[in-house]
């Protein structure tokens, strides 16, 4: 069974993109929706930009790649330093790679923004993640309440 | 001009509203990366959307166990948390960042304040300490976790208490949502007894030849070293399977288990010898790493920039830059003295310090920068109103 077929992705800004079968397989997504030998007639991707769908390309070729080569030894380690710089980008990107990885459910590169958020979050004061995600602090007077309850602890 | 600012404005406007936007299966899936409760707190008191978003943790509830031997007094679960309490950055002076504290979560909005290492509360708050500790103004780490069994009703007197469980370590697995877990703990023939969902009694587990000393739960299994340090892991199925991770080293007097920088240690204690009695004073200690392919303990020359507790009835590890003014590589243990008094016998728990570099120790109060950090509570701790929510 050949596994070498080119896929054709095409991003919301219509650029496109011609990707091994197995790289584009990565996403179960693409999996369900081309299907095993059907002919590709192209498959369009609205909610993905090209910027980041060649991110996510660029992804799935490491870890295809990485895949073939499991016999050697290290491969683990140098895969994880790999996927550490991967995601060092700005707060913007590592939004719509999450949400791209959510949408063509590929679960190495959910797992991974995920994970990289939740290290942004850990330890942090409410305020400090805030600022750091840019969000504006807006509570109701009921939610306020709510909150002072919970965080507020009675020391005796 | 106009126009310009109206577009940067915009700009903004947009990208703030993303993150607090994120559809909530996504935060969900943020939100179990992150193990603690004060973690999930922190993401619900960030916006109105993300409040929404994460559940708000259940109270574990209390529930019977009741020991295996048919005795009727029954025991509860009380869970304590060990906490690293830090200002946010930019309100951090250059000394005294850090308090440590032990919370009692039991009862809802109340944080009995107990000392870390050890089971005792605080004898007596400074004057002017507050009321309500506002979690939210802290930078907040879970350092790790401590159980404790407590009677759920009268303390029995005389015979009754020979079950005496409630003066063993107890150890629990945790589950992301809070509600199943087995718990472990050492019964006092010194044997292990497991509890699993749906038990109503211990279950005594009859294979360790020696003593148990020390248990814990990492990487998502339970462990158990005995007194020679041979060391196995104890499944949940119903019987509890054990499997042996490593073989004795003997060499010291107690062994514990503490977790530190992912990896799982051991620490020997040598007490003083020729102190009989119910005196035990650790003379010095030695590290262990697990070099799980070998089955072995293998000694450790250094714990870098690591500081291990060694408490009552936890074990717990933090990195020395987070403890402003303490050097990593060092120990802190607790000894318990008994003395008499009367017909009773008392304990008292004093703190110490072991530096494995030079093998220097002493108690607590020789080293203010050390013991700083966990009392008398920091001035910035009560200080009002630097950073409310």
């Amino acid at each position: 069974m050949s596994s070498s077929r080119i896929i054709t992705l095409t991003s919301s800004d219509k650029v496109d993109f011609y990707v091994n079968e197995a790289v584009a397989f990565q996403s179960q997504t693409i999996k369900d929706v081309i299907g095993d030998g059907c002919e590709d007639k192209g498959t369009l991707l609205p909610n993905v930009t090209s910027e980041i769908l060649s991110k996510v390309i660029e992804y799935c070729n490491m870890h295809v790649e990485a895949g073939k080569l499991e016999e050697r030894s290290g491969v683990d380690e140098e895969l994880k330093a790999w996927d550490a710089e991967f995601v060092k980008v700005d707060l913007d990107t590592l939004f719509d790679l999450i949400q791209a990885a959510n949408y063509l459910n590929i679960k190495g590169l959910l797992d991974l923004t995920c994970l990289t958020v939740a290290d942004l979050i850990r330890g942090k004061t409410p305020d400090e993640i805030r600022k750091t995600f840019n969000i504006e602090y807006q509570f109701t007077p009921e939610e306020e309440e709510e909150l002072r309850r919970e965080n507020q602890w009675a020391s005796e | 001009m106009h126009v310009q600012t109206q577009s940067r404005k915009l700009q903004l406007n947009s990208s703030m509203a993303r993150w607090s936007q994120l559809p909530p299966d996504l935060l969900l899936l943020i939100a179990q990366r992150l193990n603690t409760h004060f973690d999930l707190l922190c993401l619900r008191s960030v916006c109105s959307s993300w409040h929404a978003c994460v559940p708000s943790r259940l109270r574990p509830s209390r529930f019977q166990i009741l020991p295996p031997d048919g005795t009727s007094c029954s025991l509860y679960l009380s869970k304590r948390s060990i906490l690293c309490l830090r200002l946010p950055e930019s309100h951090c002076k250059p000394t005294n960042c850090s308090w440590l504290i032990k919370v009692e979560e039991d009862a809802p909005g109340m944080a009995h304040l107990v000392n870390p290492l050890s089971t005792s509360q605080f004898k007596q708050l400074p004057p002017n300490f507050p009321k309500t500790i506002d979690f939210s103004r802290f930078r907040v780490s879970e350092l790790g976790q401590e159980y404790v069994l407590q009677y759920m009703d009268r303390r029995p007197s005389g015979e009754a208490d020979e079950w005496s469980l409630r003066k063993e370590k107890v150890t629990c697995s945790r589950t992301s949502n809070g509600e199943d877990f087995a718990m472990l703990t050492i019964h006092k023939s010194g044997k292990l007894a497991m509890f699993r969902p749906g038990d109503t009694r211990l279950t005594i587990i009859h294979d360790m030849p020696s003593r148990c000393d020390d248990l814990i739960y990492f990487n998502g299994e339970f462990y158990a070293v005995d007194n020679t340090g041979r060391t196995v892991t104890v499944s949940t199925g119903s019987p509890p399977v054990l499997s042996l991770i490593a073989d004795s080293v003997f060499g010291g007097d107690k062994k514990s288990l503490v977790e530190s920088n992912g990896e799982l240690l051991m620490v020997d204690t040598y007490f003083c010898p020729g102190i009989r009695g119910l005196m035990k004073i650790a003379a010095r200690f030695k590290v262990f790493k697990l070099d799980q392919t070998g089955h072995t303990w293998v000694e450790v020359e250094s714990l870098g920039d690591q500081i291990l507790f060694l408490g009552e009835k936890s074990t717990f590890s933090a990195v020395a830059s987070e403890f402003s003014g303490c050097e990593g590589n060092c120990i802190y243990y607790t000894h318990t003295f008994f003395f008499r008094n009367g017909d009773r016998y008392h304990a008292n728990t004093t703190i110490g310090i072991f530096n494995l570099e030079n093998g220097s120790m002493g108690p607590l109060s020789s080293f203010p920068d050390y013991s700083k950090v966990i009392w008398p509570p920091p001035a910035w701790a009560y200080t009002d109103n630097i950073g409310s929510i």
